[in-house]
C-alpha cells in the first residue's frame, strides 16, 4: 500500500474529527472568499466611481496642473491625443474636459465652487457620475448652448430650480475675472454632500470660448479603462509614448491620492483579518494531526521498527494534512459557490446602516454589499489556505519521526 | 523461499562454526536514567545467536529481556559493548542506515500484535515488501504464500478489527519473516493470546524454524514456552544468567 492510501485512510479513522476540521477550512474558505470579494467588488467601485467623477483611471493633463492646478495650464491638440489613447486595448473610453473652480451666482446668492465642461458627445451613465445621478431635468445635449446642470445642494443653497440662471466667475487663460450666464437645466443628487453642493457641469465649447481656449485645448483627458487594475501599467505606457512626452500622465493612485490611501488601509486592515481566518484554520488542522498523531505514537513506533524511516513517515504526516486540505478546499468550493452566486448577483442592502450618504473618500458608494472576486484573488486564497493547511500539519509530522522507536513502543 | 532454506538451514554444530554467528554482543551494557537513579537494563552481556537457532530468552520481569531485543532489533542503542547483526556493527551507522538495517535483515513480532488496523491481514504483511520496494506482482507472490504458510489463506481482506488475536498475530508473524529475515526478534509472542492459540503459534514459529530455516529469538517467561525452545538464554538482573540448548 502506499503512502497515500495509507494516508488517506487514517484520516477516516475519525470520521467526525476528520469533518469538523474539514469545515473549519470549508468555512475559511467562504471567510476569505467572502472578506477579499467584498475588497474586491469595494474597492473597484469606488476606483471606477472614482474615475467616474472627472479624472478616469488614468489623467493626461497639463505638465504640473495636478501640484498646482491653474486654467493657464492647457492641453493642446487634445483631440489627436485622445484619437491616440483610443486606440489602445485596454481603453474603454476617453473624455475631454475642463476642470476648474468658479462662483456660482443667483438673483439671491453666490457659493464657491466646481466646474467640469463636458462634451456631451463622449459622455455617457458610465463614464460619468454626473450623467446617472440626474434627479431633474437631463444631460445636456450639445457642448455648445448656455446650460448648467448643478448639484441638488448647490441649487438649494441658490435657491436655483429648473429654467432659472446663473452666472459663473473663474479666471480665463490670461488670468483674467471672466464670467458667464447659463440656464439650469438638470439637477444630479450623487449623495455626497460635498460634491452635490459644489459641483456644476457645463458644456465644453462654451466654456473654452469664456475661458479663451482653442477647441482643442482642455485641462484634462480622462481615460477610463476596462479593468482599473492594469492604471498603473497604462499610465507608464502612455508615459513612454512620444505623443504624449509634453503632457503629464497619472494613474487614478496619483490622481486621487487620498482615495489610494483610504484603499490602501483598508487593503491592510482586510489582510490582517484574512490573516487572522488563515490562522484559525491552520490552528484546527494543527490540532487534529496533533491529535492523530500523538493518539498513533505506539503506531508510529511499529512503522519504524519495522524499518519504515522517518523521512516516509513526516511524508506519510503530510500527506494527511495534504488530504485535510483537499477535502476542506473541495467543501468550502461547494459552500461557497452558491453563496457567492448570492452575494455577486443580490447582496446585503446596508442602506439601513449606512444611510443615503454613504462615500468613502470623497466617493460615492453602493450601499448594497457584493462580492466579487478576481482570478488572482481565488488562487491566493486556495493558495495561501493550502500553504497555512501543509504548514500546520508540518510540525505534528516532524515530531512523529523524531520519537525513537523504543520510546514510542512503550506508549499504551 | 528456497534460497532462504539454503541460507538458513545452519542448524548442526558444524555449521555454526563455520559461519559468522548472525548475532554477535559483545560486553554489551544499557544503562537508564530514571531520575537520579541508573538502573542497568543489560549488564556485560556476550552471546551469539546463530544461523536457525531457535531460541528462548527467558526470565522474569525486568530481566533485560526486552531491552536486550531492543539493542538486537536496533530499536535503541547500547550503553557499552558491540552489537554485531548479520556482519553489521549497529553502533558504527545512522539512524536511515538502522532503519534500513531493520527493513531489509530483521523481522519484528510483538506482544499485542501491532497490526496497522486501517490494513487487511494482505497489506499488513506486505507493509515491510512495500517499503523495501519490491515489485507488486512480487509482493504479492510472496505475501501469499506466506499467508498460506501462517494459516490464514483466505482471510487477507480482513482488518485487525476482524480477527482474533491468534490471527492477528499470524498476520504480524507473516509480515515479520515474508521480507526472509536473517532474524524474527518475538517479544513475548504467545503472551495475549489464550493457550490453545499459544501452542498453536509455537507450533508455527518451529515449522517456519524447520522448514524454512527462520532464526527465531523470542522473549517468554513462560515455562511451556520455554520448553519448546531449542536454546534457553536465561536472563537475570540483566545479565545472561545461563545459555544451554535443550531438546526441543
Amino acid at each position: 500500500m502506499n503512502l497515500n492510501r495509507l494516508a488517506w485512510r487514517n484520516l477516516w479513522r475519525r470520521k467526525r474529527r476528520t469533518m469538523i476540521t474539514g469545515f473549519s477550512v470549508a468555512f475559511g474558505v467562504m471567510l476569505a472568499v467572502t472578506f477579499t470579494g467584498a475588497g474586491d467588488y469595494f474597492y473597484t467601485r469606488m476606483i471606477d466611481a472614482g474615475a467616474s467623477m472627472g479624472m478616469g483611471h488614468v489623467t493626461i493633463e497639463a505638465v504640473d496642473y495636478h501640484r498646482a492646478p491653474s486654467l493657464k495650464k492647457r492641453l493642446q491638440h487634445v483631440e489627436s491625443l485622445r484619437e491616440k489613447a483610443l486606440q489602445l486595448p485596454q481603453v474603454s473610453d476617453v473624455m475631454t474636459r475642463i476642470t476648474g473652480q468658479a462662483m456660482f451666482a443667483s438673483a439671491s446668492k453666490s457659493v464657491g465652487g466646481m466646474f467640469i465642461a463636458v462634451d456631451p458627445a463622449q459622455e455617457n451613465s458610465e463614464n460619468n457620475l454626473f450623467i446617472r445621478s440626474i434627479i431633474e431635468g437631463s444631460m445636456l445635449s450639445s457642448p455648445e448652448g448656455r446650460n448648467i446642470i448643478v448639484g441638488s445642494k448647490l441649487a438649494q443653497k441658490l435657491h436655483l430650480r429648473m429654467g432659472k440662471k446663473v452666472v459663473y466667475t473663474t479666471t480665463d487663460v490670461h488670468g483674467e475675472i471672466v464670467s458667464a450666464i447659463a440656464r439650469v437645466s438638470g439637477i444630479f443628487e450623487t449623495g455626497i454632500s460635498e460634491v452635490d453642493g459644489a459641483m456644476a457641469m457645463l458644456p465644453i465649447h462654451s466654456v473654452q470660448k469664456v475661458l479663451g481656449y482653442q477647441v482643442d485645448e482642455a485641462t484634462l483627458l480622462g481615460i477610463i479603462l476596462k479593468d482599473q487594475r492594469f492604471s498603473k501599467s497604462m499610465r507608464d505606457k502612455l508615459a513612454a509614448m512620444p505623443l504624449y512626452s509634453k503632457a503629464e500622465v497619472l494613474s487614478w493612485q496619483q490622481s486621487q491620492p487620498e482615495l489610494a490611501g483610504m484603499i490602501a488601509v483598508d487593503k491592510s486592515s482586510n489582510y490582517i483579518s484574512q490573516l487572522l481566518i488563515g490562522l484559525l484554520v491552520a490552528a484546527g488542522i494543527l490540532n487534529t494531526m496533533l491529535m492523530s498523531v500523538l493518539e498513533r505514537t505506539r503506531e508510529f513506533g511499529v512503522m519504524m521498527a519495522v524499518g519504515m524511516a522517518p523521512g516516509a513517515l513526516f511524508r506519510l504526516i503530510m500527506l494527511e494534512s495534504f488530504w485535510l486540505a483537499v477535502i476542506g478546499l473541495i467543501a468550502g468550493i461547494i459552500i461557497t459557490i452558491p453563496w457567492y452566486i448570492y452575494m455577486a448577483n443580490t447582496g446585503i442592502d446596508l442602506s439601513g446602516a449606512y444611510g443615503d450618504d454613504f462615500n468613502f473618500a470623497g466617493v460615492l458608494l453602493d450601499p448594497v454589499m457584493k462580492i466579487r472576486l478576481f482570478q488572482e484573488s481565488i488562487v491566493a486564497i486556495l493558495l495561501g489556505l493550502f500553504t497555512l493547511a501543509l504548514a500546520a500539519g508540518a510540525y505534528p509530522a516532524w515530531r512523529a519521526g523524531r520519537i525513537p522507536p523504543v520510546e514510542s513502543l512503550k506508549t499504551i | 523461499m528456497t534460497d532462504q532454506n539454503n541460507k538458513h538451514d545452519t542448524h548442526s554444530p558444524l555449521n555454526a562454526a563455520v559461519q559468522h554467528p548472525i548475532v554477535r554482543l559483545s560486553d554489551v551494557c544499557k544503562t537508564y536514567e530514571q531520575g537520579k537513579v541508573r538502573v542497568n537494563a543489560v549488564h556485560d552481556v556476550s552471546l551469539d545467536i546463530q544461523h536457525g537457532d531457535f531460541a528462548a530468552l527467558c526470565g522474569p520481569s525486568g530481566s533485560g529481556k526486552t531491552s536486550l531485543l531492543n539493542l538486537i532489533g536496533g530499536l535503541d542503542v547500547s550503553s557499552s559493548g558491540t552489537v554485531i547483526v548479520d556482519g553489521i556493527d549497529l553502533a558504527t551507522i545512522d539512524g536511515s542506515e538502522l532503519s534500513e538495517v531493520r527493513k531489509n535483515r530483521i523481522g519484528f513480532v510483538f506482544q499485542s500484535y501491532n497490526l496497522i488496523p486501517v490494513m487487511t491481514a494482505y497489506e499488513n504483511a506486505a507493509f515491510v515488501l512495500n517499503l523495501q520496494g519490491v515489485d507488486e506482482t512480487e509482493c504479492r507472490d510472496r505475501v501469499m504464500a506466506t499467508l498460506k504458510a501462517v494459516g490464514l489463506e483466505g482471510l487477507e481482506k480482513r482488518r485487525p478489527d476482524e480477527m482474533s488475536g491468534g490471527q492477528q498475530q499470524r498476520v504480524a508473524i507473516a509480515r515479520a519473516i515474508v521480507t526472509e529475515p536473517a532474524i524474527v526478534l518475538a517479544d513475548e509472542p504467545t503472551a495475549n493470546v489464550d493457550s490453545h492459540t499459544a501452542e498453536s503459534l509455537l507450533d508455527l514459529m518451529e515449522q517456519l524454524n524447520r522448514q524454512q530455516g527462520v532464526t527465531f529469538l523470542f522473549s517468554t517467561h513462560d515455562q511451556h514456552v520455554m520448553d519448546r525452545a531449542r536454546r534457553i538464554i536465561q536472563m537475570h538482573d540483566g545479565k545472561v544468567a545461563s545459555d544451554h540448548a535443550q531438546a526441543g
